[in-house]
């Protein structure tokens, strides 16, 4: 990377809080204004005034039907990353193999550090010198034969119960992985059949209002029979009461479930329903009692017509 | 603009730092929620912000979301000391619109011929009602400020920052020195601090 001299990079402070300077010009001044007590402060008050230049720039609205789109996208990403995140062992996994032999007690073998555990003991109990004089013969034998099998036994249970410690974790880390992803494909088939029942080619789509103001919209798949609805300005209902959907057709008025929005007003509904394609006249939200209604009883809060 | 894009709640909402700096602090604990509030709160600032560059609603909504998602991942890098949220939140948004407009070697003759028009076109555009009066206040205010710089200093700030030129294209479009414009650009920037230092949003 380009090295720079303090003149040099408080020159282009300004270039560089306002994105113009090339890239590794930018590196360089960055890197430089991150060590130096002149150069950093400065470059930080540029790029607030920079921001500020962004007051002027005229509101604009972006539609809010790709905005609540873009919105839940992210939200399903980032939770989909944060299961999968939560799924991933932090560090080694334990050998399952050993763990398996270590539980059936077939082919397991002593670690080298089990096995220098045993020899550090026999060590202890018989000093190489003394054990060259008496090993063969005496009741000293017995007692380090004695020994040996003590230690090796002893050390060998402990290995066991901590493999038997780590086949159980690993098994338990298994089933949460196995979990995390049968989760990350519900998320992503629903996804796509919500990508289906919303962008199909013959999906008719009816707008819903408040007066002049637009609040949601219903999707409904003639072909699939799915029914997508989203409102994204909802106001929370009164205490007690909870917010109906109806599907209203010539002869009936069907609920198609109840919601209540999120804090930001936000809500998002998928049902399934046979209709006569030609059936469908309008769609409305009603306020209703808590647990909602047989038929609509309260005012009409949002509706849209199906017909053109 | 779409009546109903006006009405959305959180246009309204007084916005703090403190706020927003909770936010993501759950985002860096891996709570999505807080990925979706902080939209709410910031997705207006910035698609206005990228949509005005890039003049492309589908590129402008594609640089939100990345925007977001880079925000999501990099939640923990974001420094209280460094600045506010909305700095950094925004700084990523343009940059990425930046990247955009460079990468298609856009051939600004076009923008070239509103030289010096950019700030009479914003500053007689139509209020948002959706606006707060603290924002429109500061909007005057940072009106104000520009129209105190020296015209050729306010103009090197305008094709930087509302055109997105570089300096290079700048020095070719002003017909001025590279060092001219760099010079100019320091000086505007260095003038516009006090007057805005009243909006600088403190980390809390």
């Amino acid at each position: 990377m380009t090295t720079l001299s303090h003149e040099e990079a408080y020159s282009e402070l300004a270039v560089v809080a306002l994105d113009a300077a090339p890239l590794e010009v930018s590196s360089a001044v960055r890197e430089h204004a991150a060590a130096c007590p002149e150069c950093g402060p400065e470059l930080m008050a540029m790029e607030e005034v920079v921001t500020q230049l962004g007051q002027l720039v005229p509101g604009a609205g972006m539609n809010p039907g790709r905005s609540a789109g873009i919105r839940s996208r992210l939200v399903m990403r980032a939770r989909t990353e944060r299961e999968a995140r939560s799924s991933a062992a932090p560090g080694a996994r334990p050998d399952l193999a050993r763990g398996v032999a270590s539980l059936t007690g077939f082919g397991h073998r002593l670690t080298p550090g089990s096995q220098r555990a045993v020899e550090a003991e026999i060590r202890k109990v018989v000093p190489p010198q003394k054990r060259t004089r008496t090993f063969l013969s005496g009741p000293g034998l017995w007692a380090l034969a004695a020994s040996v099998a003590f230690v090796v036994v002893a050390v060998q249970l402990a290995r066991v119960k901590a493999d038997r410690d780590a086949l159980r974790a690993e098994l338990a880390s298994r089933a949460d992985t196995a979990s995390s992803v049968d989760s990350a494909r519900r998320a992503i088939a629903e996804n796509q059949a919500l990508v289906a029942a919303m962008a199909g080619p013959d999906v008719k789509i009816v707008a819903l209002s408040k007066n002049t103001t637009r609040m949601g919209r219903m999707f409904w798949n003639p072909s699939s029979n799915d029914w997508t609805f989203v409102v994204y300005t909802m106001p929370p209902p009164k205490p007690g009461m909870t917010y109906q959907v109806w599907l209203v057709t010539d002869s009936a008025k069907i609920s198609a479930g109840t919601f209540n929005p999120d804090s930001s007003g936000h809500a998002f509904m998928r049902a399934k329903y046979a209709l006569d394609r030609n059936a469908l006249k309008a769609v409305a939200v009603t306020e209703e009692p808590a647990g909602g209604m047989p038929a609509p009883t309260g005012p009409i809060v949002v509706s849209g017509s199906a017909t053109p | 603009m779409n009546p109903s894009e006006q009405d959305l709640p959180y246009t309204r909402e007084i916005r703090s730092n403190a706020e927003d700096v909770a936010l993501i602090r759950r985002m860096c604990d891996a709570d999505e929620t807080a990925l979706g509030a902080l939209y709410d709160r910031w997705m207006r600032s910035l698609y206005s912000l990228v949509v005005h560059l890039l003049k492309d609603p589908d590129e402008a909504e594609d640089v939100v979301e990345e925007t977001f998602w880079q925000a999501w991942r990099k939640a923990s890098s974001y420094e209280p000391s460094r600045g506010a949220v909305s700095t950094w939140l925004l700084t990523i948004g343009r940059r990425r619109a930046l990247d955009r407009l460079r990468a298609k070697a856009r051939r600004r003759e076009d923008s070239l011929t509103h030289e010096g028009r950019v700030l009479a076109d914003m500053a007689s555009a139509a209020p948002d009602p959706s606006q707060t009066a603290e924002g429109a206040e500061r909007r005057a205010h940072v009106l104000a400020a520009l129209d105190e710089l020296p015209d050729e200093q306010r103009e090197v700030l305008e094709l930087g920052y509302f055109q997105g030129l570089t300096q290079t294209e700048i020095a070719e479009a002003t017909g001025q020195p590279l060092g001219t414009v760099k010079t100019r650009m320091r000086l505007a920037m260095q003038k516009l601090r006090e007057p805005l230092s009243m909006y600088r949003e403190s980390a809390q």
